[in-house]
């Protein structure tokens, strides 16, 4: 038995009609869709126009369906950029360069672009990089460059260190006359000949009733020069100044890179003193507690 | 449940008493202190040491601070200063660039220099150090020699002077431009100039050394105005050892019955400004040389100042009343203003020059005004008016402006860029390839060509090349 409370019995009354996916396939599309005014609804079984209703102020004479126009596309920029921005795509296409077409404008052709793994930070040498930061005081980095570069006017200005042959400066070091012209490599050359090349890690507890035991491991070539440079950095602020104004700070630093590379520097005992521990500690290195530390992880 | 025994010795409480003996024995011995830090051994060890605690490692020491004195020997008084200052004019180990010229009187002068390096002689070169052209902050120490561009604006300038100095008229200029644009470095140029000429260069090498009340001074007897004696020997010390070649042709020409000293007629203008270091006595001779130099027939004069801003404000010298000394009442100040105002008369040709600063400048809005009136005037503009509402314009300051000609300093050019670029580069300071690209790439960098700016881009770069 039916229920009462059925719908169905009125709403069979009502037409269900999907609205077309597309409308027009059989019609004048754009004519017949230009007149059929806003808020009409569309039906699948519709074929032809529907008369547009009264029901606005204009009378029904004055609407004469207009031959239809097409309006041009509005450009968004400039059409010119999208067919270079095309023929460079053809030309890469193509297996050419696709810049090649763009330099074609330009006075002193294409600067060469960054690549993604390039950093507007990195942009300087990887040792002035460091050095600028391990010499920034406070945050200021733009003090800290200023004191880099006048850092390198004190190298250049300063007379060809006398190297002694008691402390070797790295193989494949260039004569010292030509060092003061190429004040970064003279940077570079003093602060790696004077990084040491082992860090002796101290493993609290490890060699029994709570002493520590000293392990020396291999470090990188930015861990090392980071050593060299805490030690001159360390020996510069120490070092009494006997000048004022901007360039007293980086006359003391130079003084101590020149130093270095003379073999006249105190970090030269630094290391001397940490390679010496280094190598004692080797044999710590096949400790029981230490293989067994080694094994843990 | 404790232990009626002692856990260390394993004795009875009450034994303990009876081997009192042992255990003071055994506190010398370091294992048996292990946990013991009882006040007395640690008085018995300061008594006995005194110096240290036993233990250095782990404790918590107060007071380790202490920095041990720097045995070094400490600055002398003025090194410090000394090293602020130094003028370094060479460096050994930049290369020699070979094939420049010399400048010359003729060559400054000449359109066609503009945009060459040009040495500058080695007299003349000590002429400019006496009188402090050169700045510390300029890059003079990184090369071989001093050299100098001539741009445009020199060829300019030193045409003007030369120009108004044969008509015996007489150059009022400021120089003006941007931060870092070569302000200084021309007026350098202009002392040389004058040098080369054979002209009287007097110069005054900070306006700030005048008017900040780094330097004594003292009211000058019958007049409102302030001499600064001990500065002002330091002048004529300068003025005498850079232009002693001409002073000595001339003779004192005026009877100077008032002064100090005795001055005769035959004593030369270098002698009588060498005739005193008394700083009471040096306002007076300056003043009798300043006369003198003012006769017809004496040679020309070229009188510039550094640092104009400074000394066209209320100075930092109080007067016996404990007011503030206006700067155009420091006498040696006032010789200038009325020189640079034209209140001077020159029968035999000078120019003045005002060099402005940007770096170390107050502001001054009377001579801003002043300059950029000036400037309209000089382009047949209409002159800007004053802010009406502006209440601090200093009369004075637009009086001594009043009629100068400005010269407005810019960028240099491109050509001018490169011929510098190369010098550089020549110098091996500067390691990479010069081409029109990287001239360009600079140049732009650089604010179209200021020079300060491309010495910081070119030079002064970290970049990895």
């Amino acid at each position: 038995m039916a229920s009462k409370i059925n719908p169905w019995r009125s709403l069979r009354c009502l037409a269900v009609r999907t609205r077309p996916s597309r409308a027009h396939q059989h019609v004048p599309t754009v004519t017949a869709r230009a007149v059929v005014p806003l808020g009409m609804r569309g039906f699948a079984d519709t074929i032809s126009t529907p008369p547009p209703t009264n029901d606005g102020d204009l009378p029904p004479s004055e609407i004469i369906p207009q031959p239809y126009e097409p309006r041009p596309i509005e450009p968004f920029a400039d059409n010119f950029m999208n067919e270079e921005a095309i023929a460079a795509l053809e030309q890469a296409a193509a297996g050419q360069d696709a810049l090649d077409l763009i330099a074609e404008g330009l006075k002193y052709g294409m600067p060469k672009p960054p690549s993604k793994q390039d950093q507007l930070q990195n942009r300087h040498h990887p040792v002035i990089h460091q050095i600028t930061r391990m010499l920034m005081r406070d945050g200021k980095l733009s003090k800290a460059e200023k004191h880099v570069s006048l850092i390198l006017n004190y190298l250049r200005t300063s007379p060809p260190p006398k190297i002694s042959p008691a402390r070797p400066l790295l193989p494949g070091a260039p004569p010292p006359e030509q060092l003061p012209l190429n004040p970064l490599l003279y940077l570079t050359l003093a602060i790696d000949s004077v990084a040491p090349i082992v860090r002796v890690r101290s493993l609290k507890g490890m060699a029994g009733g709570g002493s520590a035991l000293d392990v020396p491991e291999p470090i990188d070539a930015r861990a090392r020069r980071r050593q060299a440079i805490i030690w001159i950095l360390d020996i510069v602020n120490k070092k009494r100044s006997m000048g004022s104004g901007r360039k007293q700070f980086a006359a003391r630093f130079g003084q101590e890179i020149v130093s270095v590379v003379e073999g006249r520097s105190a970090a030269w005992d630094r290391r001397q003193l940490l390679h010496k521990t280094g190598t004692a500690s080797r044999a710590n290195l096949a400790h029981p507690a230490l293989v067994g530390f080694k094994r843990k992880f | 449940m404790a232990s009626t025994n002692c856990w260390r010795c394993l004795a009875r409480p009450s034994q303990r008493l009876l081997l009192a003996p042992v255990s003071v024995a055994a506190a010398s011995a370091p294992t048996s202190a292990t946990f013991s830090t009882s006040a007395q051994q640690l008085s018995s060890k300061a008594s006995s040491d005194g110096s240290k605690h036993i233990r250095s490692g782990k404790r918590l020491v107060l007071g380790r601070k202490k920095r041990n004195p720097d045995r070094t020997k400490p600055p002398q008084p003025g090194e410090r200063k000394a090293f602020r200052k130094r003028i370094q004019l060479s460096n050994d180990n930049a290369l020699k660039v070979p094939g420049l010229d010399v400048l010359s009187s003729e060559g400054v002068v000449n359109p066609e220099s503009v945009g060459k390096i040009f040495g500058l002689p080695v007299e003349v070169v000590d002429q400019l150090r006496a009188c402090e052209a050169f700045k510390s902050s300029q890059n003079w120490s990184l090369f071989r020699s001093p050299h100098t561009l001539v741009r445009k604006e020199t060829v300019d300038l030193a045409k003007q002077m030369t120009d108004a100095i044969e008509k015996k008229e007489t150059l009022r200029l400021v120089l003006t431009g941007n931060r870092g644009s070569g302000k200084s470095i021309l007026g350098l140029q202009a002392l040389a100039t004058g040098f080369l000429n054979k002209w009287v260069v007097i110069n005054i090498p900070e306006g700030q050394e005048l008017t900040t009340a780094s330097t004594e001074y003292a009211p000058t007897p019958n007049s409102e105005m302030f001499s600064q004696p001990v500065y002002t020997v330091k002048l004529m010390q300068a003025i005498h050892q850079t232009n002693h070649q001409v002073l000595s042709q001339h003779k004192v020409q005026l009877d100077h019955m008032q002064l100090p000293i005795s001055v005769t007629r035959n004593m030369t203008l270098a002698g009588l400004l060498n005739a005193t270091k008394e700083p009471d006595f040096a306002w007076p001779v300056f003043q009798a040389f300043w006369k003198e130099l003012l006769l017809p027939g004496r040679p020309p004069i070229l009188f510039s100042l550094d640092g104009l801003a400074h000394i066209m404000r209320i100075s930092e010298y109080r007067s016996p009343a404990f007011e503030l000394i206006h700067s155009h009442d420091l006498s040696l100040v006032r010789m200038f203003t009325d020189a640079l105002g034209g209140k001077t008369a020159f029968p035999n040709g000078a120019a003045i020059l005002g060099v402005t600063a940007k770096g170390n400048a107050p502001m001054i809005p009377s001579m801003e005004k002043a300059i950029a009136q000036a400037a309209a005037a000089q382009k047949g503009e209409e002159p800007p008016s004053r802010d009406p509402f502006f209440r601090k314009y200093d009369e004075r300051v637009f009086d001594t402006l009043r009629g100068v000609k400005v010269l407005d300093v810019r960028g240099v050019s491109k050509t001018e860029a490169r011929a510098l670029m190369e010098y550089w580069a020549a110098s091996g300071i500067l390691r990479s390839r010069i081409d029109e690209r990287s001239v360009s790439e600079k140049w732009t960098m650089s604010g179209n060509g200021v020079v300060a700016e491309m010495e910081r881009v070119v030079l002064h770069d970290l970049r990895e090349t």
